[in-house]
C-alpha cells in the first residue's frame, strides 16, 4: 500500500498567479512563515502556556505591524531577526513563555 | 509451505462492510463534510463574523481578517483535519473555498 504524502498540485495553481493585490513580497512571506512557526511551538507547549504565547505573539506582531513604516525595511529586518532569536529560544524549551516587563 | 499458507489464508475471513475504509484508495473526505467542517471552524474564529461566513468567503475581503488572522485560520484548519500545511501551500488558502479544495483533494486529511 503506498501513500501518498505529498499535498496535491493542481495544474490550475501552477498556471494561474495569485492576484496581483494579494502577491505578497518576500519579506512579507517571511513574516507570516515565523509567525506560523510561533504557532507551531505554542502547539507543542501546555495549554496555557500555549495561550499565552498566542496571545502575546499575536499581539507583538500586530502592534509592530502598526507601529513600524512599512518602507523602514532595517527596522522590521531588525524585529525579524529579534523574532527568530525568541523563537529559537521558545524551540529550545529553556523559555516556556514570555512575560512582559515594562523597564522604561 | 505453500499448503500450510493456504490452508491458513482459507480460514481467514476479511469482514467487507460500512466499518471497512480502504485507506489506499478512497482515503480523501467527502466534500460536503469538508466543506461542513471548514465553515464551522471559520465560523468559530473569534474576530469572523459567522454570519457572512459562506463556502466562497475570501478572508481578508469578505471577513475583514488581517494576513496573521488568515495564518491563524490555516492553522486551525490543520489542527481540525490533522494535517500539516507546508508555507508554500498555506499561502495560498486565503478563502473558503481555496481551504476546501485543497482538503478535499488531500489524501492525508482526517
Amino acid at each position: 500500500m503506498t501513500r501518498v504524502a505529498s499535498p496535491p498540485v493542481s495544474a490550475e495553481s501552477l498556471l494561474l498567479p495569485m492576484a496581483p493585490q494579494h502577491r505578497l513580497s518576500g519579506l512579507q512571506r517571511q513574516i507570516l512563515s515565523l509567525y506560523r512557526s510561533f504557532l507551531r511551538v505554542a502547539r507543542t507547549k501546555p495549554p496555557d502556556v500555549r495561550s499565552r504565547i498566542e496571545k502575546y505573539v499575536g499581539a507583538q506582531f500586530r502592534h509592530d505591524a502598526a507601529a513600524v513604516d512599512k518602507k523602514d525595511f532595517q527596522q522590521i529586518e531588525y524585529l525579524v531577526r529579534r523574532a527568530t532569536k525568541q523563537l529559537e529560544s521558545l524551540r529550545n524549551g529553556s523559555i516556556t513563555g514570555f512575560q512582559v516587563v515594562d523597564g522604561k | 509451505m505453500q499448503s500450510l499458507r493456504s490452508a491458513v489464508l482459507r480460514q481467514i475471513r476479511v469482514p467487507v462492510g460500512p466499518s471497512c475504509r480502504f485507506l489506499s484508495a478512497a482515503a480523501q473526505l467527502d466534500k460536503a463534510e469538508v466543506i461542513d467542517r471548514i465553515l464551522s471552524v471559520v465560523k468559530s474564529f473569534p474576530k469572523a463574523d459567522p454570519s457572512k461566513v459562506t463556502p466562497s468567503s475570501h478572508f481578508q475581503s469578505d471577513l475583514g481578517l488581517d494576513s496573521l488572522d488568515n495564518v491563524e485560520i490555516v492553522m486551525a484548519i490543520e489542527e481540525e483535519f490533522a494535517l500539516e500545511i507546508p508555507d508554500a501551500e498555506a499561502d495560498k488558502l486565503d478563502s473558503c473555498s481555496a481551504a476546501i479544495d485543497y482538503i478535499a483533494a488531500h489524501p492525508m486529511a482526517k
